[in-house]
């Protein structure tokens, strides 16, 4: 375990100690599992993020099936609407085309950070519409073309291919990651961990006298922080203990934290993360609010920090091949495209104990236009991308060696 | 998502705990690598090289024959002319340049399982293109193995395919294309060290990650840890899916030829770490000597010799194996994992200890595949 790592775990421990001394509410323990129950009913439902999540995946997945993806179809699968705002039926689950549910409407949608910023709101929902529609009708066309300085087509990494924009970017990542921070973690940080979600309301009146949702066994409050916990676990095999499959379980937050915690520097995390949850939940039930808010700062440094780690390992991975005497461009192009999203989810991350993202949208868009200049990815150095490296690095509690080894 | 193999950290805590190299012993620096490179350049790599362009003309030729006249002849004489190519081409395969990546020479000439339904699909649409990059596994030595063994039980039944039907014209001109592309591709290679690049490679004899030694010695080892060791053995057999995938492995519609080619790429990868000249018992200058004037030692045993001996044990497990892989899966796969585990104790030996030795970093990464 390296030292800043220590340091951390040192620090959220002192931290709790401190709230317990404070608070007499040492008799609140973190819970193993995540299981919580009223009258031997389970008060625990996230169903509406489980189905999210199954809906950007099969999306994610149809970005590159050339044989049979449409624009419209790829569109009605980020909306759950026909074009003129009808019912669609877009996934092949059938399970999915019945809810009413859709990925957009919970893209770039926090309480805190978007009610009263409707506009930059509808930007970024809109940005993923623009993606989708290059990937069909820029990339689509160019799929028998080899890619080339300012035009699309395809690109050997190694074994694979790669199907890329006229700059070099593969779409389908940049979405996939893109929606890493626009809504899962947009949704945890700045929604449904807030006080001001939580707090709603009657939420407190209500969660202290255990009113409950009608037709359900939980409070409103129990279910806002189970809507925070299911982005994370919601498709998990095993949602009391999602430890034991963390990584395997989607192909979003869920994937990275796993990527994270497998490397030694951060070994750990992912107990951090599940503990808060754990611990939040558990003073919920209990009705001790100011120790759910602590865990909710916890939700916030870690998931923020994934976010930051494997932006910075994916810009180091594309920089150390750009720097070989005959790059591999189709591999530094799908690592770069990786880490375009996680650069991009920056701005939907949370810096604990303010109202604001580590990187806010402008400081995001610079890092952006400086990916995107020129013919792109075809063009950028691996001095921009130590550049932004370092950028993003010394924001949070991690190195730039750390990130990428 | 990419994961690195760059494990310098866990490369070096490796080595601590299991080297004991004199720290006061000879300096890499002092060894003469430039006269390595001169045996691998004109003793090995060249020759192998023009062995293996002659032998793609005689496949082209025999080719030509082929769609001149398909009949039973014809067809076994393009087989022939298959086999000592495909067998030619381990002498070559693992040995790359800024060419052989910018044209993917490996990939093109080499990658298996071939797509058999897009061959198809091939022949019957005319519409390919073979330099793009999805169509690396509707061409090569395995797009062949299909073409000529695999497209119906019989030899009759194959041949039928190149004299009736509205598509015999189609599968004519694509066995011709295929051969045409294995002998200009290869000709590119060998054309490049012949007009420049042998100079070029002799001359970088620095020690840094983009020297000759560093380049070759990292594309020496990818080969042997993922062409021979997980190609012909750990990935028909398993070792990473978890069920074997016979359907997988390197010649399978011959079916008789797969040992045969593992057993010469084997061969090939020692010699060369023993510079021994292509098909000659001399032998020059090469890893073996290197590590020798270094005095490396591993657990009291010289480590040209550990190297030397696990060779010597995988060619031993492996000559229990039947001479088809696919039939050595499907009635014992069990054999095909020991083999493989002899195989993957030279990988040990290669990548962690000679490297450490050779002061080489690893320098390349593994594509985990999404």
């Amino acid at each position: 375990m390296n030292l800043s790592k220590s340091l951390l775990i040192i620090a959220a421990f002192i931290f709790t100690i401190s709230c317990d001394t404070n608070n007499t509410n040492d008799e609140i323990a973190t819970p193993e599992s995540y299981e919580f129950t009223r009258d031997g009913q389970s008060t625990v439902s996230f169903s509406g993020q489980t189905t999210r999540i199954k809906m950007a995946t099969e999306l994610s997945v149809a970005m590159t099936d050339f044989d049979n993806s449409t624009e419209e179809l790829l569109l009605e699968m980020y909306r759950n609407q026909t074009a003129n705002g009808g019912d669609a039926n877009p996934y092949s689950d059938p399970d999915l085309n019945a809810a009413t549910k859709s990925v957009k409407s919970k893209v770039a949608a926090s309480t805190d950070f978007y009610s009263s910023n409707t506009a930059t709101s509808v930007e970024l929902k809109n940005q993923f519409e623009t993606w989708i529609s290059a990937q069909v009708n820029e990339v689509f066309p160019n799929q028998n073309v080899e890619a080339q300085p300012g035009i699309a087509g395809q690109i050997a990494d190694g074994t694979s291919t790669r199907y890329v924009s006229a700059k070099g970017f593969e779409y389908n990542q940049m979405l996939a990651k893109g929606l890493i921070g626009a809504l899962m973690t947009d949704q945890i940080l700045n929604n449904y961990v807030s006080v001001s979600v939580l707090d709603a309301g009657t939420n407190v009146e209500d969660n202290n006298n255990e009113v409950v949702v009608d037709g359900t066994a939980y409070t409103n409050m129990e279910h806002n922080w189970d809507e925070a916990f299911g982005y994370l676990y919601g498709n998990s095999s095993n949602t009391a203990n999602p430890n034991l499959t963390i990584g395997q379980d989607d192909s979003f937050l869920n994937a990275y934290v796993g990527s994270v915690e497998s490397d030694e520097d951060f070994a750990g995390i992912a107990q951090i993360i599940f503990d808060a949850f754990a611990l939040g939940r558990a003073a919920i039930v209990e009705g001790d609010y100011e120790l759910r808010d602590e865990q909710a700062e916890i939700l916030r440094t870690q998931i923020s920090t994934i976010i930051g780690i494997r932006a910075v390992y994916y810009l180091q991975l594309g920089k150390t091949v750009l720097e070989q005497a005959n790059p591999d461009f189709g591999t530094a192009f799908s690592d770069l495209s990786e880490g375009f999203g996680f650069v991009y989810s920056l701005q939907f991350t949370r810096q604990p104990g303010t109202g604001q993202p580590y990187f806010t949208k402008a400081e995001v868009d610079g890092f952006i236009s400086l990916l995107e200049a020129g013919n792109g990815l075809w063009d950028v150095t691996p001095q921009t991308l130590q550049d932004i490296s370092v950028d993003i690095a010394s924001k949070f509690n991690f190195t730039i060696e750390e990130a990428s080894n | 998502m990419k994961r690195y193999l760059l494990l310098f950290l866990s490369v070096s805590l490796l080595i601590s705990s299991c080297k004991e190299t004199n720290p006061s012993g000879p300096d890499p620096d002092d060894f003469d690598r430039k006269a390595i490179l001169e045996n691998w350049a004109d003793n090995i790599i060249i020759p192998a090289l023009t062995n293996f362009s002659e032998k793609t003309e005689s496949l082209k030729t025999a080719g030509n024959n082929f769609a001149e006249n398909p009949g039973q002849k014809a067809l076994e004489s393009l087989r022939d002319e298959w086999k000592a190519g495909y067998l030619a081409l381990q002498h070559v395969s693992m040995f790359e340049t800024p060419k052989t990546m910018e044209i993917r020479f490996r990939n093109n000439l080499n990658i298996y399982p071939v797509d058999t339904a897009e061959v198809k699909e091939n022949i019957g649409q005319g519409d390919y293109n073979l330099n793009l990059p999805s169509e690396i596994d509707q061409q090569g030595f395995p797009a062949l193995d299909y073409l000529l063994y695999g497209l119906a039980e019989s030899d009759t039944e194959i041949l039928a395919f190149y004299n009736s039907g509205n598509e015999a014209s189609a599968y004519k001109e694509y066995v011709l294309d295929l051969v045409t592309r294995i002998d200009s591709l290869t000709d590119v290679v060998l054309n490049d060290w012949n007009s420049g690049y042998r100079d070029e490679f002799i001359n970088n004899s620095g020690n840094g990650a983009n020297s000759s030694i560093d380049m070759m010695v990292n594309d020496y080892i990818f080969y042997y840890e993922k062409n021979l060791r997980a190609g012909k053995i750990g990935i028909p057999a398993g070792v990473f899916s978890g069920t074997p995938l016979p359907q997988n492995v390197e010649g399978v519609y011959s079916r008789e030829f797969s040992k045969e080619l593992f057993l010469e790429s084997l061969t090939a990868t020692q010699n060369f770490f023993n510079g021994k000249h292509f098909n000659s018992e001399t032998t020059g200058l090469s890893l073996s000597d290197y590590l020798d004037f270094l005095n490396t030692i591993k657990n009291g045993t010289d480590l040209t010799q550990l190297i030397n001996q696990q060779f010597e044990e995988s060619r031993i497990k492996a000559q229990n194996l039947n001479s088809s892989f696919t039939d050595q899966i499907e009635t014992d796969n069990s054999l095909m994992l020991q083999t493989y585990d002899e195989l993957q104790k030279n990988v040990i030996l290669l990548k962690v200890d000679m490297l450490q030795a050779l002061n080489i970093n690893v320098d390349y990464v593994d594509a985990d595949g999404d």
